[in-house]
């Protein structure tokens, strides 16, 4: 097949990831539960921090798919290592949109290892997965939601004890939660575009890979905008079903993100594979008990999907590989 | 920004008019009550009521549409001001059916229930009172206005007995039956108006001690 071909093969490919990684995204959810802005205008602002994010970080933090999980040895055995990446990416990005078409955010990590276990197990006769590493990120897998959990609880105990209750009429109420809302608002926005950036490096990367002449800001854009109309389509349902978790409003929404976003900073700065998505889950059911809100319906399946991406992408991956290889 | 502010006291302005005619509705009721108990019924506070009423409606519609203008971070806010206006605004529907009721009621009342009937009706208004008070100080002062709820609640005790009493009374009386009827329904309806307000003054509290620990 033409190089260009591939390209665009590849290309169509990598709007697609990037369509499931933005469908995913439930960064926006607090805006939405706290109704800070409407649906319409969470989504604009969305889109344009997933454009920006992938046009101006993107290009800096292409990352390498499964390299200390996947024990693979290509040049002996001749597995197609494109294959393999585009299988893990794929499998991914289904697992992604199938998930986000029911509401429920899972980890884009945790699909991306279900995908990498699940051809390490098939190419790799029972050696070519690396469960110690695996197993050292489970734990973290494991802390990332009673992390999230503790320390929004502790806010939200705090800002009780301290916060609300020198607010003396509806007044010092509204003020102060308004003062929140613009706090919010603008951590947020950092989270998308940040997390646009570091996202658009798994479907960015696919496609630097095949080689050729590429214009990389193109490239960036249309992969922004796959992300951004993820969000768009998809997104929407999860940004919706995950606000309608608990009682939000902007300084609980606070209380929620601003743990989230700096747990999952020194998760980065320290090489710990956090999850963004179960750290907020977490930390809304952090909220709800500070606060004694019930949880509404739709915890039980969350987790549920939680426990079931791995066999899933794994399952994906066994399945779409043999395709793929005969594909490229 | 500039808009918000500006949104934002219209709704202080509006909210205090509607406080103030509600408290302007239930001067007058008390002053057509105080002539009716001296055999000689002022209608024309009566009229007042219902043209104080009338007002509200107006007030309460211009109200709501400025509230629910630009409804965004605190929707739950909105909502309880929402609520408290309409638990207000019946007030003032109650005071305005009972008006309509003592323009029609055709008899003088009773020389032997007079003290128990005016002990209701300072009940009725000071409750009133008590509430846009309330309504005010919760803006404000949740302390002040959580006190005020007891000073509410208390009314509706004495309103409570003094409506007990009254009715004791009227059904002992060997009288024309018509006219012990429609005056017990005076008295129910009037009840109800204090009724109602301790119901709202409940709502109030509810929410005192909600925002601060929400």
């Amino acid at each position: 097949m033409a190089l260009e071909y591939i390209l665009i093969v590849f290309l169509i490919i990598s709007v697609i990831i990037s369509f499931g990684i933005g469908a995913n995204d439930e960064t926006m959810a607090p805006l939405y539960g706290s109704r800070i802005l409407k649906m319409k205008q969470i989504l604009i602002l969305a889109a344009i921090f997933a454009i920006a994010g992938a046009v101006l970080l993107g290009e800096g933090v292409a990352k390498s798919v499964g390299d200390k999980i996947l024990l693979l040895d290509y040049e002996s055995s001749g597995i197609n290592q494109n294959a393999v990446v585009m299988t893990i990416l794929i499998s991914t990005a289904i697992v992604l949109i199938l998930s986000s078409a029911f509401g429920l955010p899972i980890s884009s990590t945790h699909a991306t290892i279900g995908g990498i276990i699940g051809l390490g197990l098939l190419l790799g006769n029972g050696g070519g997965v690396n469960w110690s590493t695996i197993l050292e990120m489970s734990i973290w897998w494991l802390a990332s939601p009673i992390v999230g959990f503790t320390v929004t609880y502790g806010v939200v105990k705090l800002l009780n004890k301290h916060k609300l209750k020198t607010l003396k009429g509806f007044k010092a109420f509204e003020k102060s939660e308004n003062r929140y809302s613009y706090i919010i608002l603008i951590i947020i926005c950092i989270t998308a575009f940040s997390r646009a950036g570091n996202d658009s490096s798994n479907s960015v990367g696919i496609v630097v890979g095949v080689g050729g002449d590429i214009d990389i800001i193109w490239l960036l854009i249309i992969t922004g905008l796959g992300l951004a109309i993820g969000i768009i389509v998809l997104g929407r349902i999860v940004i919706k079903n995950l606000s309608q978790m608990t009682d939000l409003r902007p300084s609980t929404a606070f209380a929620v993100q601003v743990p989230t976003a700096a747990v999952m900073l020194i998760g980065t700065f320290q090489s710990i594979p956090l999850s963004g998505s179960h750290l907020l889950v977490a930390s809304l059911v952090g909220l709800s008990k500070a606060n004694n809100t019930p949880m509404r319906k739709g915890l039980g399946k969350i987790i549920a999907i939680w426990l079931l991406t791995f066999p899933i992408a794994a399952l994906l991956s066994i399945v779409l590989y043999f395709p793929i290889d005969l594909l490229l | 920004m500039k808009l918000l502010k500006e949104k934002k006291n219209e709704l202080y302005e509006v909210n205090k008019e509607f406080l103030a005619e509600t408290l302007n509705a239930s001067a007058l009721l008390h002053e057509a009550l105080s002539s009716f108990t001296n055999d000689k019924l002022k209608k024309e506070s009566l009229k007042g009521v219902i043209q104080a009423e009338k007002k509200c409606d107006e007030l309460k519609d211009k109200f709501t549409e400025v509230l629910f203008r630009d409804k965004r971070a605190l929707p739950f806010l909105v909502e309880d001001r929402f609520k408290i206006l309409m638990m207000i605004d019946t007030v003032n529907d109650k005071m305005e059916f009972f008006s309509r009721f003592l323009e029609v009621y055709p008899f003088k009342l009773y020389k032997e229930i007079k003290d128990e009937f005016k002990i209701l009706y300072s009940a009725c208004s000071q409750a009133v009172e008590e509430l846009v008070n309330c309504a005010i100080l919760i803006e404000t002062d949740f302390d002040g206005a959580y006190k005020k709820t007891f000073e509410i609640e208390e009314k509706k005790r004495e309103a409570r007995t003094a409506k007990f009493n009254l009715l004791g009374k009227l059904y002992k009386m060997k009288d024309d039956p018509t006219k012990v009827y429609l005056t017990s329904k005076l008295v129910t309806y009037m009840y109800d108006i204090v009724s109602w307000v301790e119901e709202t003054s409940d709502f109030l509290r509810g929410l005192i001690i909600k925002y601060p620990s929400k």
